[in-house]
């Protein structure tokens, strides 16, 4: 009996769309607002100039994704390359960047629809949408494929027509303004926040194994489903800042559904409202099946736990990686928390499309022979470039995203360690983290009952049960220290 | 041997339920749920650092009562 594979079933129209969908999020329109009150009437070519930035990258996506071909995006590039930690690493922060981008775009859907219907209970719909995705996830990539496409041509039809309204209405207006009316550093905080506007062309390397001739459709996918991405963005926040001041945008809740209100009458806003319900659902679905490919790929090399490679015997599909996936993205959108999710999507892709560059400049070098049915033009000047901006656009993400990004580091560093450094080590490490554990609160427990440590607005009742409770946790740490350390070496 | 077996098994699960409660408090603090950075006596800017303390010991506390949970069902097997 055969091992049930991912079958290539993707052609180079669901690639692109795949492309296209996973990057047009109802979230990403939903902070085009704040971003234009960043950057003012300078979002237009902030957009257009990200574009382009995110597309160098793409490039090194596409080289990378025909020459190596394995499910699993910059993941198994950096695992080529790099090897190690550093793959690990990589995998933990695409996994960890499709679950907020996933959680993302499902919160920009139950929003969307709140804008409809403001009674709706936005986290529960959004949890909802989670969940459905991941059954269609479980049933079958085909059926992702397919819906995936169907869903993209719809917003991009509703996009058009919400350009073609907007422009016309623009028409009729005489709007002068400054260029650059506010700092530098404002186009550039504003670049780094829509840096997840572009995030889409990945999603077709991570399903490299889905595709049918990947040497061709690839590259073709990634680089068209780019400048059409290039080309509806600046052309609808083009449109936005030429109908409504950014200013003026940066209120809304739902800017662009607010445009069209403004340029269309009713019937344009929820028209919009609807194309931003669906492209919420089609960056979902995306998010859901590159994140569960990346586990996939992780569990199938060792990182992570064989059983999150196991394959459906009837769907084809990662079932248990999708299970995961879908869990811990239905309980991080259960908290509602948009503007912190956006930029952690941002941080963990900016890291992603470094080591994307960074792979593909070592491959290069050290793999010299490797057959690439697509190469990087202008080779190494691209990839650096692509590095370059990355690198600098970090400098202008907020400051607790980082501290973020560095305590999620110190997890993956534990998690790592746990699979890869032999089992008795591991008890015997955690056996003393428990000790001192349970060192530490019989010593808090000390202090409290010395009234070293006083507890404002606490009844001194409530006190002794702290007390009591932090004795308690020290025996059991205890105790679970010496037993890990007790345990058997077999 | 079943003394073993017991006392792995109920250190275990506590373990795990101390690790889990710990990562919950963590956050009802950080988001000053039923008023719990008042009665702490902590500062904003404080409370991002106990944050992430709590959270580490929680995450530590629940894999160490795991492992001696799987313990536990390997000393079944093994008998």
């Amino acid at each position: 009996m055969t091992k049930p594979q991912l079958k290539r079933e993707l052609g180079l129209l669901r690639a692109t769309m795949l492309g296209v969908g996973g990057a047009i999020s109802a979230g990403g329109f939903a902070t085009i607002g704040y971003a234009a009150g960043l950057a003012g009437y300078a979002i237009v070519p902030v957009v257009l100039v990200i574009g382009f930035i995110s597309l160098l990258t793409m490039l090194s996506y596409a080289e990378l994704g025909t020459a190596l071909p394995l499910a699993g995006g910059e993941y198994t590039f950096s695992k080529v390359a790099f090897g190690g930690f550093v793959s690990f690493l990589t995998g933990w922060f695409e996994w960890l960047s499709n679950m907020f981008y996933a959680a993302l775009s499902a919160m920009g859907f139950a929003y969307a629809i709140a804008y409809l219907y403001p009674q709706v209970n936005i986290p529960f719909i959004a949890v909802l949408v989670v969940i459905i995705f991941a059954f269609v996830n479980l049933k079958g990539v085909k059926e992702t494929g397919t819906a995936e496409a169907v869903i993209t041509i719809i917003v991009l039809v509703i996009l058009g027509v919400f350009v073609l309204g907007g422009w016309s209405y623009a028409q009729g207006t005489q709007v002068s303004h400054p260029p650059f009316p506010v700092g530098i550093i404002g186009i550039f905080t504003a670049a780094s926040f829509l840096f997840d506007l572009y995030l889409g062309g990945e999603a077709v390397a991570a399903s490299q194994a889905e595709i049918k001739n990947p040497g061709r459709n690839i590259p073709r996918a990634i680089v068209i489903s780019g400048i059409l991405l290039i080309a509806l963005y600046t052309s609808v926040i083009a449109i936005a800042v030429g109908v409504v001041p950014p200013a003026v945008l940066m209120e809304q809740t739902s800017p662009i559904a607010f445009v069209a209100e403004q340029a269309m009458g009713p019937v344009g806003g929820i028209l919009v409202t609807i194309g931003l319900a669906i492209a919420g659902l089609a960056a979902t679905n995306e998010a859901i099946m590159a994140q569960s490919r990346v586990l996939y790929a992780m569990g199938r090399d060792g990182y992570l736990p064989k059983m999150l490679c196991k394959i459906h015997r009837h769907f084809s599909t990662p079932y248990i990686a999708v299970v995961v996936c879908a869990v811990f993205t239905a309980l991080f959108t259960a908290t509602g928390l948009v503007n912190f999710v956006v930029y952690a999507v941002n941080l963990g892709f900016i890291i992603g499309f470094s080591i994307v560059n960074l792979s593909l400049i070592k491959l290069r070098k050290t793999a010299p022979h490797l057959d690439r049915p697509f190469k990087v033009p202008l080779y190494p000047f691209m990839p650096l470039a692509g590095l370059a901006t990355c690198a600098f656009l970090v400098f202008f993400i907020e400051p607790s995203v980082i501290i973020l990004g560095l305590e999620l580091s110190i997890v993956a560093v534990l998690v790592y360690y746990i699979r890869m450094v032999g089992y008795h080590r591991i008890r015997i490490a955690l056996g003393g983290v428990s000790l001192g554990l349970g060192v530490f609160a019989a010593f808090a427990a000390y202090l409290l009952g010395t009234n070293s440590i006083v507890l404002p607005d606490v009844a001194p009742s409530v006190s002794t049960l702290i007390f009591g409770f932090l004795i308690f946790i020290s025996i059991v740490e205890v105790l679970g220290g010496l037993l890990n350390i007790m345990a058997s070496d077999k | 041997m079943e003394t073993r077996k017991t006392l792995l098994k109920i250190v275990g699960l506590m373990q795990t339920v101390i690790g889990g409660l710990s990562i919950v408090f963590a956050f009802l603090a950080f988001y000053n749920i039923f008023s719990i950075q008042t009665m702490l006596g902590t500062t904003v800017v404080d409370i991002g650092f106990y944050l992430w303390v709590f959270v580490i010991a929680g995450i530590l506390s629940t894999i160490s009562g795991l492992f001696l949970i799987y313990e536990q069902s390997r000393v079944g097997n093994h008998d």
